[in-house]
């Protein structure tokens, strides 16, 4: 569906109220600005937003992308509640499989993905765009659980990869609706406005990859698509058993780098992007980096694909507290405490005790039917009961006639 | 052409025999056969023309009830009164006001007199300027009492008034012990007031028979030096005191702390979720449970209370088993045990194993802090944590900002054989848990941006400092109220002004009542926050910040404001002009045509009156 461009506000309003009112607000957001980026958070954790946005057999080889991503960002250490993975999910079960409950992304078998541990946040039918779009923007439901969002802060790092058929400008979202460039970037920037991320790196993973992040605006952000305007991404190979392609070229070459790091190593950004034969992928990898400031050769890619975490030591404890507890509280400590319990427990039962009696002894005769019915077995209760309705059922007609 | 025909005079009825050459609607106009234009002897009829008129008037008055109910609601957002807040903010920073009195408790019979008193002051005010100022704390208005056996005075140049009653306190009290001292202290400033500015005292007591000073920092808003001091010591040891642990928390410049955005652990919509867990790492060798519910929540709930105007703290607690720890230990016999280093920590959380995040009370906003008791299994026992510097970690803890801490507790029968105690359940004891306790609440209070506690501080002097039992001195309260107020005034802020011009950015999109409600709520509470901070009252504008904040955010994540679901003017156009463009321009044409017919047929009538007219 067509979105239609957008009419800038201005055209609504009288133009000298435009112009002061953009300069006050061009004023009161470079301020704000100043003020912002004068904090500048440490990097704290690392987040992944893996999305297939196929389905279908025929589309076998962009499931097993996304799973192969998935499976090299959590062995680099990245847990599964900082993972969200938005997959059709109908390869490992559908009837043409014939590898029940087994997704390659090789011809010769020997990684199953689908193995054990795998957590689909959103499978089926709710990859859409717009639940993509409220994952990006955090604008979901109150229902919606913790599992199911990207609850990243100003000091996360985000690794967003994308897979599926993809055009000039738009990608393909389960063969009903696409995803307009302009509105990832719209994604993208209010994401930053309100502090999402600290650094996101973008991999997407279609024909005219470079296409969809050409809009994108906001400081901190690397992208990096298999192929540009006018290319085709390309499979990589066949599994003739299976029937279809296992796996596209450029996630192919993605995993073979990442195969040989584990997440100790300082392999470099740079050493990656520049591992892309352009031969060997048919296509032209292109990134760009003129939003994202630090040099690639610095950063490691474990800033994006691993976890962190910053830590420190903790000197003592705050020691004092408990005596200063005690000052407060005298009874209540160490061995006092389970004096202090048991001497409650045993009032509670007292208490309760007259309680009870006071709530029965206007009651006196149903304690004595609860103790007839005690010892007897519920059914021959029953049956005792129906036994009494019958009786009077027929003394009554009787007496009736 | 069916019309034209129907409202003359009947026509004859068409010739019966194979006579079709001639159409009979036209036969009449042609049985004239003149240039003249065909008379009508009748008035042309009007019912035609009112009928298809007044359809077509019906559509034009039913249009501006149809662009009315099909108009987007925009609920319309009090823009200027964010900008006149952002201006205000801008301009005047929010800092909040507060007092430093000084008391002199003199055991010379020394008349004290007006001069000594201003001169005192004068001197601290100058001691104040020389250091470095706070970005929360705002004008810091100075007083001093001198009190001696001759007599009591105080300079009253400002108003700065801490309650304190001369001759309450002598420096015969210090026997009590430090505790006691002060409580007693407290109870003799007034048991503080909770409107208006904070105030802090610092007592200077001399006694003769002292070598060097010795400075104790009470628990509530007081400290007190010890010691045989000329005047400009005792003023600069004031002037330290105040500005170094009142204002700034005893966080240098420079250190990580309080003050920066990874300290202040609180959802955006003002809820934490403390999680404690218990992990048994190898349940095959020992498990462990213990009783968090009944101690750990009794010792927590004055904390939880004293946070309670910047945070909603919830505590949850659970037990875990098969927890490995994803890093690698390495044994050391020379320090008995297996020791990992402050390198291996970042690798420790191994949270593939690990399930900690289970809490069903933490909703989608709200921050979860994990505490976590890690409890090695026998191949690892004991298992210590070794600083950069080679040293033994006393407390084998550490935090990372954000997410939480983590203890690692050696069980007791840890140097035993291990197979005497196979798979045996046992439970900690409660003086253990305690300890551990004590050791997340310093945790805590290091994710906040403080001191787990000043042990390791090197003065210049002894200084020691009373422990609270709320976790958190109430002058350490004041600091987290002041940072929190100020850095959550400032987010609702520009959550604001976002929201604001991101509603403007996009004309056609909806904006429900529920968001312009929000954001009124938002900036009531702001304005509110604002309103304390300049007054100095640091816990009510806490709680109103917070809550400005969280309505902000509310308002900003609304899941209606979805840039998909935006109707554009094209779609406006598409989903209406198949209902009604065909019909009204089918309605419009018989209008017009019916118009032009009736113009015609009055011009028929208009000739044949003149031809009347003129024959007659």
């Amino acid at each position: 569906m067509a979105f239609g461009r957008r009419s800038p506000g201005s055209s609504r309003h009288p133009p000298a109220l435009t112009i002061v009112t953009a300069l006050l607000f061009a004023f009161l957001s470079s301020a704000a600005a100043a003020a912002s980026s004068s904090t500048d958070a440490m990097h704290n954790n690392n987040w992944a937003v893996l999305v297939c946005t196929s389905r279908f057999w025929f589309n076998y080889r962009h499931m097993a992308n996304t799973l192969s991503l998935y499976r090299t960002v959590k062995r680099l250490g990245i847990p599964d509640e900082r993972i969200i993975l938005m997959l059709a999910d109908d390869m490992a079960c559908n009837p043409r499989n014939s590898y029940p409950a087994q997704v390659f992304n090789n011809e010769n078998h020997q990684l199953n993905l689908y193995g054990d541990n795998v957590e689909v946040d959103y499978r089926g039918y709710e990859v859409t765009v717009e639940n993509f779009l409220r994952v990006l923007t955090g604008r979901h439901e109150s229902a919606v659980p913790r599992s199911k969002r990207l609850l990243s802060d100003e000091g996360s790092h985000i690794l967003l990869y994308m897979t599926g058929h993809g055009g000039d400008e738009f990608l393909k979202f389960q063969d009903s609706e696409e995803l307009q460039s302009h509105d990832l970037a719209d994604a993208v920037k209010q994401m930053k406005e309100k502090h999402r991320f600290k650094e996101l790196l973008i991999m997407v993973d279609t024909c005219q990859a470079a296409t969809l992040f050409s809009q994108l605006q906001s400081p901190g952000v690397l992208a990096i698509g298999s192929s540009m305007k006018g290319e085709n991404s390309y499979s990589h190979h066949l599994d003739s058993d299976i029937g279809v392609s296992v796996v596209d070229r450029f996630t192919y070459y993605t995993l073979a780098f990442f195969e040989k790091l584990n997440m100790y190593s300082n392999a470099s950004l740079n050493s990656l992007f520049t591992s892309y034969n352009p031969s060997m992928l048919m296509s032209t990898a292109y990134y760009r980096m003129d939003l994202y400031e630090r040099p690639l050769n610095e950063v490691p890619v474990t800033n994006f694909f691993g976890s962190v975490m910053k830590t420190l030591h903790t000197d003592s404890a705050y020691t004092g507290f408990l005596a200063a507890h005690d000052y407060e509280t005298p009874l209540s400590v160490g061995d006092n405490l389970d004096d202090h319990f048991m001497l409650k427990d045993r009032a509670t039962p007292r208490r309760s005790n007259i309680e009870k009696e006071a709530q029965l002894t206007p009651h006196g005769w149903t304690e004595v039917l609860l103790e007839q019915l005690e010892g007897k077995n519920t059914d021959t209760v029953v049956m005792y009961g129906l036994g009494a309705m019958g009786i009077l059922l027929a003394l009554s007609t009787w007496l009736s006639m | 052409m069916a019309e034209i025909a129907g409202d003359e005079a009947p026509t004859p009825p068409p010739p019966i025999s194979g006579e079709v050459s001639t159409d009979p609607y036209t036969s009449i106009p042609a049985s004239t056969g003149s240039n003249n234009p065909p008379l009508r002897t009748t008035k042309p009829g009007v019912k035609r023309l009112i009928l298809t008129a007044s359809v077509l008037l019906s559509f034009l008055v039913g249009l501006p009830f149809l662009l009315k109910s099909t108009e987007i609601h925009r609920s319309p957002l009090p823009s200027d009164a964010i900008t006149g807040l952002a201006h205000r903010l801008h301009s005047a920073p929010p800092s909040f006001p507060c007092g430093l009195h000084a008391v002199f408790l003199r055991s010379v019979p020394d008349r004290s007199d007006a001069s000594l008193t201003r001169r005192l002051e004068q001197s601290i005010s100058a001691q104040l300027q020389l250091l470095p100022a706070t970005s929360t704390a705002g004008n810091v208005s100075v007083s001093v009492t001198v009190e001696s056996a001759g007599g009591c005075s105080s300079s009253s140049s400002s108003n700065v008034d801490s309650g304190w009653q001369c001759g309450t306190v002598t420096s015969a009290d210090l026997v009590i012990g430090d505790e006691v001292f002060d409580e007693l202290l407290h109870s003799a400033l007034g048991s503080g007031r909770g409107d208006g500015s904070r105030v802090y005292t610092v007592v200077v007591v001399e006694v003769d028979d002292a070598e060097g000073m010795r400075v104790v920092v009470g628990k509530h808003r007081h400290a007190w030096v010890v010691g045989k001091a000329d005047e400009v010591k005792a003023v600069s040891v004031i002037g330290k005191v105040f500005a170094k642990y009142f204002m700034n928390g005893g966080i240098e410049e420079g250190e990580a702390g309080i003050g920066k955005g990874e300290f202040m652990p609180v959802g955006s919509d003002g809820n934490v979720v403390l999680s404690f867990s218990l992990l048994n790492a190898d349940p095959s060798d020992w498990v462990y449970d213990w009783d968090f519910e009944k101690i750990g929540e009794r010792m927590l709930n004055p904390v939880v209370e004293a946070l309670r105007p910047i945070a909603e703290i919830n505590i949850e607690s659970q037990v875990l088993y098969h927890t490995p720890k994803s890093s690698y230990s390495y044994s050391d016999d020379k320090l008995g045990g297996n020791v990992l280093s402050m390198g291996d920590i970042p690798f420790f959380v191994n949270s593939n194993e690990w399930h900690l995040d289970t809490s069903t009370s933490a909703t989608g906003r709200s921050k979860v802090l994990q505490f976590v008791v890690y409890i090695p299994s026998a191949r690892e026992c004991p298992l210590y944590l070794q600083l950069p510097d080679g040293r033994l970690s006393k407390t084998n803890a550490f935090i990372s900002p954000m997410w939480g801490g983590v203890l690692i507790w050696n069980p007791p029968d840890c140097s035993l054989d291990s197979k005497k105690t196979h798979g045996t359940r046992k439970k900690m004891s409660s003086q253990e848990l305690m300890e551990t306790i004590e050791i997340f609440i310093g945790q805590l209070r290091q994710l906040f941006g403080l001191k787990p506690s000043y042990l390791s501080q090197d003065m210049d002097m002894p200084t020691k400092f009373v422990v609270s039992e709320k976790g958190f001195t109430e002058w350490e309260l004041d600091l987290l109220y002041r940072h929190h107020a100020c850095s959550n005034l400032l987010s609702c802020l520009t959550t604001l002004e976002s929201l604001s011009s991101l509603v403007r950015s996009l004309p056609r999109m909806i904006v429900m009542d529920e968001i312009g409600r929000q954001v009124e709520l938002s900036l009531e509470a702001a304005n509110l926050a604002q309103g304390n901070a300049t007054l100095g009252i640091s816990d009510s504008s806490a709680v109103h910040a917070t809550r400005a904040r969280a309505l902000a955010e509310d308002a900003f994540f609304h899941p209606s404001i979805m840039s998909i679901s935006y109707a554009s003017i094209e779609h406006y156009f598409a989903i209406y002009m198949p209902f009604f463009a065909p019909v009204s321009l089918h309605v419009l044409l018989a209008a017009i045509k019916e118009l032009k017919r009736y113009k015609a047929e009055r011009a028929k009538y208009s000739a044949f009156l003149a031809s009347q007219a003129t024959s007659s």
